[in-house]
């Protein structure tokens, strides 16, 4: 077999597997419908937060906060772009890693994993959903915002935003799959996402600036994925920065992404060999 | 590899693996042994199966049945031994899941909030198909195990029985070339119990290999080809369902007799006194005082026994074994006989 022909094989593997993908996306719709009172109140709850910081914007005088990008810019146009980036963090990961729990507890799992299908493509397949579903949502919470308390967002800071998020979403995947991968091997995982959720409310600066932190402390979280991110995203949408801007938390940000989904994918790889191997993968 | 033409799903591949390698036996274990801790669950067990063969794995509550179908599907590695599944060992690799099909011994396997054919269409298209493809061979298996009338109620409205038929459909999607199947039937009724198993003699008929795990001793006479019947971890037999039939060396019969002697004599001292070492005899409970069970002594035939019996005048009327021939090999064989 030629070199040619092994790797139109690889290729076709690889098509073959990616054509599954909308299948998984169709079942968790389907699943997803079927609560239909869960979407309602999951915007209910939404619309709440935005009221919640429109009032706590209330307490801050205006004069004691950062500009962004030279523009001087409200607690709640600051906290929303945090907010809305925070929130999508912890919606990831706790989706991400309860979608295989969610298989094991439903005993789907075994039947999954006995299809011809690569495990990447069904921890892929799983979330697939939610990667279409937690950004419209976040949209969704940012033009509300917006459209409610007349925000100032800029246009041109849209694409930048949206760039950022993109390289950001295999970073919190490949920490949803790292806890995932935990849940697998120790069942109980909780710790993780809250581990997920302190690090996102101290160290990212989703409610307050990071410059309010200790030294020491501030030192970390300027180094931390979430909070360039959220800088990056602040920087565009509130301060208008352009793809030129942002390059530099770009080229930070990819290679974080890079190690976190290389790391949970390995992760549950090896947790998923370790289950077939004590036979305890149906097992919850 | 040049007989087979390019496939255009999994599905296909699987079957041109079974083109390509049908002179080779379906499934080959061999000494597997599986330990949990110091436990030994299966001990050096070896054995094949054929196309086209419904293969029993009998075997009393830990006997390692489910071990063994799940070291067969690939859900779990073994501490020791191989498995080849036509050719490919046993494992994880897509090439070999194309290979099986399985129905769980858990009830729960579907996602439940969606419809029947909503879950087989999906895991159709986990083998592979296209959705055209996967909605017409979903409804080809609905149809086929009799749910097609239930193809858009939600799986959590499925009865039990209906469930179990839907695990059938699912595992006969691919048209896999080996299904494995574990104690499918133990909590149906007679009839779904039946149906699972004309739907699984069926696809046995169409080449499959079938390896059907079981505790029910009723359901493999006329049903299956061959038995392994398996007692702590090790083939206590292995044969046809005749030849285990034939290791039965039935001990116990249930009698009605019919006291034939004169009044003041009653029939179960006079049976007692007449059997001597022969063997013993007892009535069966305390409402009939014509069932009783007669127990053979060893190296004693029945004939002896009966004509002892018929000698003091009292009438045989009916004789049959207390068990069932599989049933006494089963108990003798797993070291469970009295």
């Amino acid at each position: 077999m030629s070199i040619l022909e092994l790797e139109a094989g690889h290729l076709g593997a690889l098509t073959g597997e990616l054509r599954k993908l909308p299948a998984f996306v169709r079942r968790d719709f389907l699943v997803a419908w079927s609560y239909r009172m869960s979407f309602v109140s999951d915007l209910v709850n939404l619309a709440g937060q935005i009221v919640v910081f429109y009032f706590i914007g209330q307490l801050v005088d205006p004069s004691r906060f950062p500009t962004v990008g030279g523009s001087a810019v409200t607690y709640l146009e600051f906290a929303a772009v945090g907010i809305a980036l925070g929130v999508f963090i912890q919606f990831g990961l706790d989706r991400v890693s309860a979608a295989m729990r969610g298989e094991q507890l439903m005993g789907t799992l075994e039947s999954v994993l006995m299809t011809p299908t690569a495990p990447a493509t069904v921890q892929l397949g799983s979330v697939a959903f939610d990667l279409i579903y937690i950004p419209l949502r976040t949209a969704v919470f940012l033009g509300g915002i917006t459209l409610a308390f007349g925000l100032n967002f800029s246009a041109g800071g849209i694409i930048p935003a949206l760039l950022l998020l993109i390289a950001f979403i295999p970073f919190v995947w490949g920490l949803g799959v790292l806890t995932a991968a935990a849940l697998l091997t120790f069942r109980r995982g909780s710790g993780f996402v809250g581990l997920g959720a302190v690090v996102v409310g101290l160290l990212s600066g989703v409610y307050f600036p990071l410059d309010l932190l200790p030294g020491w402390l501030s030192g970390i979280a300027a180094g931390n994925p979430v909070a360039l991110t959220i800088d990056g995203m602040r920087d565009a949408l509130l301060g208008g920065a352009s793809l030129v801007d942002i390059a530099p938390t770009l080229a930070l940000l990819v290679p974080f992404s890079a190690a976190s989904l290389a790391l949970g994918l390995g992760s549950f790889r090896l947790a998923v060999r370790r289950e077939r191997r004590r036979g305890t993968l149906g097992l919850y | 590899m040049s007989a087979v033409s390019a496939p255009s799903s999994d599905v296909a591949r699987s079957r041109a693996a079974v083109r390509v390698l049908e002179d080779t036996s379906t499934i080959e274990a061999r000494a597997l042994v599986q330990r949990f801790g110091t436990k030994v669950v299966l001990d050096s067990l070896s054995f094949e199966v054929q196309p086209s063969t419904i293969h029993a794995l009998l075997g009393p509550n830990g006997a390692g049945k489910t071990t063994l179908i799940r070291i067969l599907a690939g859900l779990l590695v073994p501490s020791g031994g191989t498995v080849q599944i036509l050719g490919v060992a046993a494992g994880s690799s897509r090439s070999f899941r194309r290979l099986i099909g399985l129905l769980p011994s858990g009830d729960r396997s579907f996602y439940l909030r969606i419809s029947g054919i909503e879950n087989l269409v999906f895991f159709a298209r986990l083998h592979g198909m296209r959705r055209r493809e996967a909605a017409r061979r979903a409804r080809e298996v609905l149809e086929e195990v009799g749910l097609e009338d239930a193809a858009t109620t939600r799986v959590a409205f499925y009865s039990h029985g209906m469930q179990k038929r839907l695990s059938v459909a699912r595992a006969l999607l691919a048209d896999p070339p080996i299904l494995l199947i574990d104690e499918a039937t133990h909590d149906l009724d007679p009839d779904g119990a039946r149906r699972v198993r004309e739907l699984v003699a069926a696809a046995a008929g169409r080449g499959t290999a079938v390896v059907w795990a079981t505790q029910r001793l009723d359901e493999i006479r006329g049903f299956a080809d061959r038995v392994t019947l398996l007692a702590e971890g090790r083939a206590a037999f292995a044969g046809t369902v005749p030849e285990l039939m034939a290791t039965a060396v039935p001990r116990r019969y249930l009698l009605r007799l019919r006291n034939g002697l004169p009044v003041r004599y009653s029939l179960e001292s006079a049976g007692r006194s007449a059997l001597g070492s022969l063997g013993t005899l007892e009535l069966v409970g305390e409402s009939s005082s014509e069932h009783y069970v007669l127990a053979l002594a060893d190296e004693v035939v029945l004939g002896d026994a009966l004509a002892a019996l018929s000698r003091v005048s009292i009438d045989v009327l009916t004789c049959r074994e207390e068990r069932s021939e599989i049933e006494q090999a089963f108990l003798a064989l797993a070291g469970k006989s009295e």
